[in-house]
């Protein structure tokens, strides 16, 4: 009976004496064993996708399972617009998000920014349960979003830590300042600057926000890496900015 | 005020055993909605909707009235079990169904004058008032408004202003929790945590979140736990909608072409002339605060009925806060919905803060609002 060969058989035949001085013994192994002891995750699968624009902010290119990111900025920068698109590509790949302490969610910007509105619950007002829900939420979806109400504790910090790489899950969190989160992440992103286009006094709309965002963190050798991007672009996604500026939307007659 | 056709069903005030009464409550606005699109429960068995625009189409409010109670008819099965009224406001609707009579414009105060005080649900208050030998609203509304609010506090001078046909909206009306009470009859929403295990078809990952999802609704309650759904609109708040996980069109809609990233505006694309162009805003505040608009002189700004501001805002101050500078701005962009009911005429606009912070505000009843920001 012919086995396919799997590396832990061939260890254990090299360490059987030499053929010939016990009889041969048929070692019959069922052909999916060597499927059904390979670990569960793998390299790729402890990545999950991010939207195009933000690619070359992270050293792999995707939002790392178990890890932590966390997303600050001063009020009407688009650290809320950011943070959320950093759940998109999850949630549209079948993946399951879910936002915690984001008073107030904005559906159709949330739809336009890519996520599945399917796949994306929201908690916006846990009151002083957010933490424990934050928790639940992290057994069992791929990205969960936390906004927590002002400085949080440094154990409630480091629970969720945690608990988000035992459980394999995303954890993105969302403050105004970093210093509310005392638990170093993975990686903090910035949005240093932001400019709205296409508004003026009286004429125009609100067209797209560049934005120029700042990665630091322990991942890249703490190296800051910046990129300027439409934070959102016209359509409500984000884009790079190309020099034409084609991302925003075409004008809307008055 | 706003003319208000009431629809008062008897049989139905009273919620039985087997909760029919809710059930049958539920055909009679389903019929009530073939006449008018902006029909509400006020209670179990209660009914409002505009009387202006259906009554111009449908000729006259008398013969308004006479459409919908033979509708109704149908529906409850016997001519006891509806009495249709219009009036200004609702309280004098609702006293206009229970007489089965159509009250002129301007008349409220005298068609109510003869009802009891009892009719305002006071018992207190009614005890009191016919001790002091005030037995109908008409003695009531003659006492000076001043004295029953000193005498009697802030309720009591919202019963005397209903009582003087001045407003129409009383608290104790209507009953805040009928909607949600007839979305779990209709099946929309499900009365207790949704169980796992219940979804066609659902792979182990949707399966675990899901049991993730039901522990935070244990935890936090059913209504913590929103899911987004897109519609129709002009503004991003009916744009669209937070439900309840588990309730019924999150559960089918794995199949529903709704809410699909592609088709991001949820609606096929139908035109919505005055909606706010892309991109939408990031947060769509529950509970609008109040915003002032001022221009360079000081004067504050307003929308015209032309659709244009009076003048060009310079400065803002949100909820009472500090006064901060427009950078930039755009619109307004007008809303005209149910254009017989000045409740409904908004305007919206876009403002850019000094600080960069950009935000929508809508104009209604010549006070702005802060509807949403894009941070």
């Amino acid at each position: 009976m012919f086995v396919s060969e799997s590396p832990a058989t061939l260890s254990q035949r090299r360490s059987h004496p030499p053929a010939g001085l016990l009889p041969p013994r048929r070692r019959v192994v069922p052909a999916d064993l060597a499927a059904r002891v390979r670990p569960v995750s793998t390299a790729a699968s402890r990545l999950l996708a991010l939207p195009g624009p933000l690619v070359p902010l992270f050293p792999d290119g995707a939002l790392r399972r178990g890890g932590t990111t966390l997303v600050t900025g001063v009020p009407g920068r688009g650290a809320s617009t950011l943070a959320l698109a950093l759940l998109a590509s999850a949630s549209a790949g079948a993946g399951w998000c879910a936002s915690v302490g984001l008073t107030d969610p904005g559906v159709v910007a949330v739809a336009e920014l890519g996520l599945d509105l399917r796949r994306v619950v929201f908690v916006p007002h846990p009151t002083a349960g957010w933490a424990d829900a934050a928790a639940e939420l992290l057994d069992g979806v791929d990205v969960v979003l936390v906004c927590p109400p002002g400085r949080v504790r440094p154990t409630v910090a480091r629970h969720l830590v945690a608990r988000a790489r035992e459980r394999q899950s995303a954890l993105v969190v969302l403050v105004e300042r970093p210093g509310n989160w005392p638990v170093g992440p993975d990686a903090v992103l910035t949005v240093t600057a932001a400019e709205w286009h296409g508004i003026g006094q009286g004429h125009g709309h609100l067209r797209g926000r560049r934005a120029e965002v700042q990665v630091t963190g322990r991942r890249p050798a703490g190296r800051p890496v910046s990129r300027t991007l439409w934070l959102p672009s016209g359509t409500g996604a984000l884009a790079d900015v190309t020099p034409d500026g084609v991302a925003l939307s075409p004008p809307v007659p008055a | 005020m706003e003319r208000l056709v009431a629809v008062w069903c008897p049989t139905l005030l009273e919620e039985g055993d087997r909760a029919d009464e809710a059930r049958e409550f539920t055909r009679v606005l389903d019929t009530l909605e073939a006449f008018c699109p902006w029909v509400e429960a006020a209670c179990l068995g209660v009914a409002t909707l505009p009387a202006r625009g259906p009554a111009r189409f449908f000729g006259g409010e008398p013969a308004l009235v006479a459409l919908l109670a033979a509708a109704v008819v149908e529906v409850v099965g016997t001519t006891e079990g509806v009495r249709v009224g219009v009036a200004d406001g609702l309280f004098a609707a609702l006293l206009a169904a229970r007489a089965e009579v159509v009250v002129p414009p301007g008349t409220t105060g005298a068609f109510v004058a003869p009802w009891s005080v009892a009719v305002l649900r006071r018992p207190e208050l009614a005890v009191t008032l016919q001790r002091l030998g005030v037995h109908t609203l008409g003695q009531f509304a003659a006492l000076p408004g001043s004295h029953v609010s000193a005498r009697f506090g802030a309720d009591a001078a919202a019963c005397h202003r209903v009582a003087r046909g001045e407003e129409g909206e009383l608290a104790g009306l209507r009953d805040p929790g009928i909607d949600r009470r007839l979305r779990v009859v209709r099946g929309e929403v499900t009365d207790g945590p949704c169980q796992p295990g219940f979804f066609g078809g659902a792979s182990a990952a949707d399966a675990r979140a899901a049991r993730a999802f039901a522990r935070v609704q244990h935890r936090l309650g059913i209504d913590a736990v929103l899911v987004g759904r897109l519609g129709g609109g002009r503004g991003p708040a009916e744009r669209a909608r937070l439900v309840p996980w588990g309730s019924r069109d999150t559960q089918s809609s794995s199949s529903a072409p709704a809410g699909r990233p592609g088709d991001a505006t949820g609606d096929g694309g139908a035109p919505w002339p005055g909606r706010v162009p892309s991109p939408a805003p990031v947060a769509v505040l529950v509970d609008p605060p109040g915003v002032e608009v001022l221009d360079a002189s000081g004067r504050p700004v307003t929308v015209t009925g032309r659709g244009l501001l009076t003048s060009t805002p310079t400065r803002c101050s949100v909820a009472g806060g500090p006064w901060q500078g427009v950078a930039a701005w755009a619109g307004p962009w007008p809303a005209t919905e149910r254009w017989w009911s000045t409740r409904r005429r908004r305007a919206r606009l876009q403002i850019v803060f000094e600080g960069g912070m950009a935000c929508l505000l809508v104009a209604e009843r010549e006070k702005w609002w802060m509807e949403a920001l894009y941070d």
